[in-house]
């Protein structure tokens, strides 16, 4: 069970994260920077739900009204170019 | 530079609803989606109504279309939104190839679907049930010669029954085995429990013993302890809730899975492997409301099991705390393509009441919103139960959030 | 073509529609006008997508409606595109996500340049 992937973007499995969760007794943002899970190309749009799940199992606190891991713009990969705004017709 | 008055994000039921209504009123509207296909997740269903007419997704989608595009609805497809940003006094959408600025937008973009991550899920042949629905009935491409479908809830029977119709065959649906994301669906009571739930859409044995028993926690683990080991039957396909899958197997694809039995309380039986030659496998983790948009322009949310997950605050006219920002369909909670579909009539009304201020529209808002209600009431698949609950804690929610909005503009 | 699902109880019969040839990692298939690069590939059994950029472990489609980008291929010279939203075009030019070459791993270094000098003398301006 514990070699099962979580994060199928960066193949981040379920030993590796309650290893990290309980060797630096980690917070959920703390968790996703120290093993890039949920950080991958898909953004943690498959994943978010079972680190959510994860982490609470760890924690053992219920689930916040707040996003439990934040979400920042571009919620879609973009190249630089794009990101820069070049070739954009802005009429 | 054109300033539109609305922009919607995802041309599923709500979005395509939402915007005939803001074209009847003559708003500047322009609809994106990232799908080449209008009509969302909508698109894919097809199941039997109680009464036994067929709900037909593409139908569905097509009568929406052409009522938008009858009123010349600007509808962009193939176009992904990766940021909302927030002006004093209007919004700048963010697509690959253009800027929309615009008054009030829209998010209209569904929901995403929850994994249940087994050891081999990665494998090609591997996918969610969703993804098995759009390939069947909108590509109409066969997802393989011989499937398993891993999680047992109401979208995997019904897309299960899809994949019959195509022609498609199916081993069985059984639980995925227990680990710490999949605890819920790999619970034979409680699976037996929510399955209960969907017992007035199908005429099966199995579904007419879940209805029977699921209200009495002791009669339902009865139920399970005679659980006839060779499943209960739906459509001829077998439904386990005493097997589960423990992990897919094959080394460039999928080509078989591994079946365990499980106890009432969802335990590996030692020695019961068995191993299932199949091409294809799906996963059903169920589904969550997809609002990265709304958090990246600052909605603020609110937690609800019943709806699904995190919720972007909103009132019953499907406005959020952050002026000009509307959400409909399932982005604010798990429920039918008709809520949605009804949902997005009340946004799009709203956004036109907005910008017109009229009685007539405020008249049609109002008989909008009671319709949502009545739909909601009306609907034959219910995803979680306490829907209403849910929905109410999301309008305490904005009260309050707009209440505490107010005192800290009379601070400043 | 024997993967389509042309007669559907409910559905009825698969319409016509116009044939579109493409290219896939330099072979040419036959898809259908509004086939995603990723039906059409399964119409002809082709699961395999891409390949894993660290590991090499092989992917296919997974959510099929834009949300995982597993199915991430090259088209035309763009990098990134999914296949499950993408329609077929004729002469499309669709190749595979293969293995990267990895920084801290030296027998996955690859060719890419590690200073400025090996970086102009790669562009030919050494």
């Amino acid at each position: 069970m514990k070699d099962t992937i979580i994060c199928r973007c960066e193949e981040i499995t379920l030993g590796d994260l309650e290893e990290i969760a309980k060797k630096h007794n980690s917070s959920a943002r703390e968790i996703k920077l120290l093993s890039r899970a949920g950080m991958g190309f898909c953004g943690g749009r498959t994943c978010r739900p079972a680190i959510d799940k994860i982490l609470t199992n760890i924690t053992k606190e219920n689930p916040s009204d707040a996003l439990p891991l934040k979400v920042a713009p571009p919620v879609r990969p973009i190249s630089l170019t794009d990101l820069g705004g070049f070739g954009k017709d802005d009429e | 530079m054109q300033i539109y008055d609305v922009v919607i994000i995802g041309a599923g039921p709500a979005g395509l609803a939402a915007a005939i209504q803001c074209r009847e009123n003559n708003l500047d509207v322009v609809v994106l989606d990232e799908f080449p296909r209008a009509g969302g997740r909508l698109l894919g269903q097809l199941h039997q109504e109680p009464n036994g007419q067929w709900w037909n997704g593409i139908e569905e989608s097509k009568a929406l279309l052409e009522r938008a595009e009858s009123l010349e609805t600007d509808i962009q497809l193939g176009v992904s939104v990766h940021h909302i940003e927030k002006l004093d006094d209007q919004f700048v959408i963010h697509t690959k190839k253009k800027y929309f600025h615009t008054r009030n937008v829209l998010i209209a973009t569904g929901a995403a679907e929850s994994p249940a991550p087994i050891p081999g899920w990665t494998l090609p042949g591997v996918m969610s049930i969703g993804a098995a629905q759009v390939m069947t009935n909108v590509h109409r491409v066969k997802v393989g010669e011989k499937g398993i479908i891993v999680g047992v809830n109401v979208l995997s029977a019904a897309i299960a029954r899809e994949l019959q119709l195509a022609g498609i065959e199916l081993h069985s649906m059984a639980l995925p085995t227990r680990n710490v994301v999949v605890d819920e669906q790999s619970d034979p009571r409680l699976v037996m429990d929510r399955l209960s739930r969907i017992a007035h859409l199908a005429p099966s044995k199995f579904i007419q013993l879940g209805s029977k028993f699921a209200k009495y926690k002791f009669v339902q683990s009865l139920a399970l302890k005679y659980y006839p080991t060779n499943g209960i039957k739906m459509w001829g396909m077998p439904i386990y809730l005493n097997k589960a899958i423990k992990q897919i197997n094959g080394t460039d694809k999928v080509e078989s899975v591994t079946m365990v039995d499980v106890t009432i309380n969802g335990d590996i039986v030692e020695n019961s492997e068995k191993e299932i030659p199949v091409d294809f496998v799906c996963i059903a983790g169920g589904l969550y409301p997809l609002a990265e948009l709304a958090a990246v322009v600052g909605c603020p949310f609110i937690y609800s099991e019943e709806l699904g997950g995190h919720i972007p605050i909103h009132n019953e006219t499907m406005e959020t705390p952050v002026k000009g920002i509307y959400v409909a369909g399932n982005i604010t909670g798990i429920e039918s393509s008709k809520v949605a579909r009804e949902q997005g009539k009340v946004a799009g009304l709203a956004i036109a009441h907005k910008e017109l201020n009229s009685i007539d529209i405020e008249e049609k808002l109002q008989a909008a919103v009671r319709n949502v209600v009545a739909t909601r009431d009306a609907a034959s698949i219910q995803f979680h139960p306490g829907i209403s609950e849910g929905r109410k804690k999301v309008s305490t929610a904005f009260q309050e959030t707009m209440k505490t909005q107010k005192e800290l503009e009379l601070v400043r | 073509m024997t993967n389509r699902i042309v007669d559907h109880p409910v559905l009825g019969k698969l319409e016509e529609r116009q044939k579109v040839q493409f290219e896939f990692d330099g072979k040419t298939y036959e898809g259908y006008e509004n086939d995603t690069i990723a039906s059409a590939l399964l119409a002809h059994g082709i699961r395999t997508l891409r390949k894993h950029e660290e590991s090499g472990n092989p992917r296919g489609i997974y959510c099929n409606i834009g949300h995982c980008f597993e199915c991430r291929v090259t088209v035309n010279g763009e990098t990134n595109v999914r296949a499950c939203l993408t329609p077929i075009k004729a002469n499309m030019i669709v190749e595979s996500g293969q293995v990267q070459p990895h920084p801290l791993n030296p027998s996955q270094e690859g060719d890419i340049p590690k200073t400025y000098a090996e970086y102009l003398e790669q562009e030919g301006r050494g």
